[in-house]
C-alpha cells in the first residue's frame, strides 16, 4: 500500500508541477544558481586550500649566523641541524659561495662589489622540508632554530604567508555568508512558489479533507513538489558544474600559469549524490515552511 | 447512530442558528430534515461530519464522540460518513471517474480497486458514459449525481445530502431520491436536507422540522 500511495503521489507532484511551468522554473533556476555558487565556492576553496599547501611546501627557511661565528662552527651547526631534524634538507653556504650568488645577482653591477670583503657577508645555513610542512608546522620550527646558538635570524616568508592565510580566512567568511545568503533566499523562493500552489489548489485541499484525508496526506504533495524542484535544481547546478570543470577550467589553467596549482580536483559520484541530497533537503525545508504555516492557519 | 443532546450553536455574537436541539436517529433510518431558508439545516449537517462544532451540547455519530474528537480523529470520522454537499465541491481539474475515486484515494486503495468501485459506482447513477468528462462539461443533475456517486464510494455508515435535488426537475429528482432510497436499502443511515415539500409528500418518510434553529416536529 505505502508503495502506490508514494507512486500515485509522486505522479500528482510531477503532473502539478507541470501545470504552474512559471514558477516551478523560477524555484528550480535560483535553487541551481544557490547550489552552483555554493558548491563552486566550496570546491575553489578547497582548490586554494591546495594551493597554500603546494606554496607552503616549496617555503624554505634561512637561518642567518653570527658574524663573529667561523665556517667550522657553522659546519658544526649545520650538523646538528641535520641531526635533530630529520625532515629537512640542510646546506651550509659559505661567505665565498654567498659572494658569489650575490655577484651573479647583480650581473653588470657586480664590479661594484669588488672591494667587499668576504669576511662581511653572514654565513648561512638553508633548510628546506622534505615532505609537506603546514604554515604553523614552519612557525614552530623558525621559533626553535631562532634559539640555537649563533643564530641571529630565521626569515622563513612570515609576511606573505600571514597575509595569504588571513586572506584565506577572509575569502571564507565572505563565502559562507555569501553562500548562506543565496540558500536562504532558495529556501524562501520554494517557499513562496509552494506557497502559492497551496493557495490555487486550497479548494482540492478543502474537498480532501473533507472526505477524510489526514494533514499529513494532504500535505505529502507540496512536500514532494518542494524536493523535486530542489533536485532539478541541484541536476543543473551539477551541469554547470560540469561545464566549468571540464570546458572553462582547462583554458584558464592554459591561459594563467600560476592557476596550475589550484586543481580542483575530479568530480566523483559522491559529490554528486551529496549536491542531489542537499538540493533535495533544500527543497523539503522550503516546502515544509510553506506548508506548516498554511495548515495551522 | 447519531445523536444530539442539548445542542447550541450560535457563530460569533449572532443570535443562536441552533437552539437547544436534542433528536436521535437510530442505525438504517431515513430521515428528511426540512424547514424554511435559514432553519439551521446545513448547520446541523456540517455539525455531524465536524465541519462546525456546537457553541455547548454534546454530538455523536457512530460511536464518535463529535464533540471531543482530537483533530487525528476527524478524517477517521469523515471516512465513514459520505457527504453530498449542496454546492457538489467537484474538483474542477479532474474526470468524472477520478472526483468519484478521490475518497477512496485518501484512504490508499489501489488504482485498480479504486478504478473498479468508482466505475461501479457511477455505473449506478448512471454515468458511466461520462466517466472520462471534466465536471463542467455535465449539466446540473449530473453533476449532481457524481457527487452521490463520490459520496457513496465507500460504502458509508451515514450519508448526509444537503438540497440533493436543488434545481432540478420532479422526474431527475425522483430519479436521485432513488439513490439515496438504494443506500439506505443496503444499510446506510440517510439524512437528507430539504425544503421541498411536493418531495416529502410523495416519499413519506420519518420527518424533522427546523424553525428558527428549534426542533418543531418530528413525525
Ligand atoms: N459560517 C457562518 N457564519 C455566520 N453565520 C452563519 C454561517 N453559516 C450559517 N450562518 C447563519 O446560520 C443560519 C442558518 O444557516 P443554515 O445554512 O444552516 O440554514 P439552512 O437551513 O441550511 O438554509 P437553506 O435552506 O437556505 O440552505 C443563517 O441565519 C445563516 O446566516
Ligand atoms: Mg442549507
Amino acid at each position: 500500500m505505502i508503495f502506490h500511495v508514494a507512486w500515485r503521489l509522486l505522479r500528482r507532484a510531477v503532473m502539478n508541477l507541470w501545470r504552474t511551468p512559471l514558477p516551478s522554473l523560477v524555484a528550480v533556476l535560483t535553487m541551481a544558481l544557490a547550489l552552483f555558487l555554493g558548491a563552486g565556492f566550496l570546491s575553489a576553496l578547497s582548490g586554494a586550500r591546495a594551493l597554500l599547501r603546494a606554496w607552503g611546501a616549496e617555503a624554505n627557511l634561512t637561518l642567518y649566523l653570527a658574524q663573529s661565528a667561523t665556517e667550522a662552527q657553522g659546519a658544526a651547526l649545520a650538523e646538528r641541524v641535520r641531526l635533530e631534524h630529520a625532515e629537512l634538507t640542510v646546506a651550509l653556504v659559505g661567505r665565498e659561495e654567498a659572494l658569489t650568488r650575490l655577484r651573479t645577482d647583480m650581473r653588470d653591477l657586480a664590479s661594484a662589489l669588488d672591494g667587499i670583503s668576504v669576511s662581511a657577508l653572514p654565513l648561512t645555513v638553508e633548510l628546506s622540508p622534505r615532505g609537506q610542512l603546514t604554515s604553523a608546522d614552519v612557525r614552530k620550527l623558525a621559533a626553535q632554530l631562532a634559539r640555537m646558538p649563533d643564530v641571529v635570524d630565521v626569515e622563513y616568508g612570515r609576511e606573505w604567508r600571514d597575509k595569504l592565510e588571513e586572506l584565506g580566512r577572509g575569502l571564507r567568511t565572505a563565502g559562507s555568508a555569501a553562500t548562506a545568503l543565496i540558500l536562504g533566499a532558495a529556501i524562501l523562493v520554494v517557499a513562496n512558489t509552494i506557497r502559492l500552489a497551496v493557495y490555487a489548489r486550497r479548494d482540492e485541499i478543502e474537498i480532501m479533507k473533507l472526505v477524510g484525508a489526514t494533514d499529513s496526506y494532504v500535505r505529502m504533495p507540496f512536500l514532494l513538489e518542494g524536493i523535486l524542484q530542489g533536485l532539478a535544481g541541484a541536476l543543473i547546478a551539477l551541469c554547470g558544474l560540469v561545464a566549468v570543470h571540464r570546458v572553462l577550467l582547462p583554458r584558464a589553467q592554459a591561459a594563467f600559469a600560476f592557476t596550475s596549482g589550484a586543481t580542483l580536483g575530479p568530480i566523483v559520484p559522491a559529490h554528486l549524490v551529496a549536491l542531489l541530497a542537499f538540493g533535495g533537503a533544500v527543497g523539503l525545508l522550503g516546502s515544509w515552511l510553506a506548508v506548516a504555516r498554511f495548515l495551522r492557519t | 447512530m447519531i445523536e444530539l443532546r442539548n445542542v447550541h450553536k450560535a457563530y460569533g455574537d449572532e443570535p443562536a442558528t441552533l437552539d437547544d436541539l436534542s433528536l436521535q436517529i437510530d442505525k438504517g433510518e431515513f430521515v428528511w430534515l426540512t424547514g424554511p431558508s435559514g432553519a439551521g439545516k446545513t448547520t446541523l449537517l456540517k455539525m455531524l461530519f465536524c465541519a462546525e462544532q456546537p457553541t455547548r451540547g454534546e454530538i455523536h455519530v457512530g460511536g464518535h464522540n463529535v464533540t471531543r474528537l482530537a483533530p487525528s480523529g476527524v478524517p477517521l470520522l469523515r471516512r465513514s460518513i459520505g457527504v453530498v454537499f449542496q454546492d457538489f465541491k467537484l474538483l474542477p481539474h479532474r474526470t468524472v471517474l477520478e472526483n468519484v475515486g478521490f475518497a477512496l484515494e485518501v484512504l490508499g486503495a489501489s488504482d485498480r480497486e479504486i478504478e473498479e468501485r468508482a466505475m461501479r459506482r457511477l455505473d449506478q447513477v448512471g454515468l458511466r458514459a461520462k466517466a472520462l468528462a471534466l465536471p463542467r462539461t455535465l449539466s446540473g443533475g449530473e453533476q449532481q449525481r457524481v457527487a452521490i456517486a463520490r459520496a457513496l464510494v465507500n460504502d458509508p455508515a451515514v450519508l448526509l445530502a444537503d438540497e440533493p435535488t436543488g434545481n432540478l426537475d420532479p422526474s431527475l429528482t425522483d430519479s436521485i431520491i432513488e439513490l439515496l432510497f438504494d443506500a439506505n436499502a443496503r444499510g446506510t443511515t440517510v439524512v437528507v436536507a430539504t425544503h421541498d415539500h411536493a418531495l416529502l409528500q410523495r416519499h413519506a418518510r420519518r420527518t424533522v422540522t427546523l424553525a428558527a434553529g428549534k426542533l418543531v416536529s418530528d413525525v
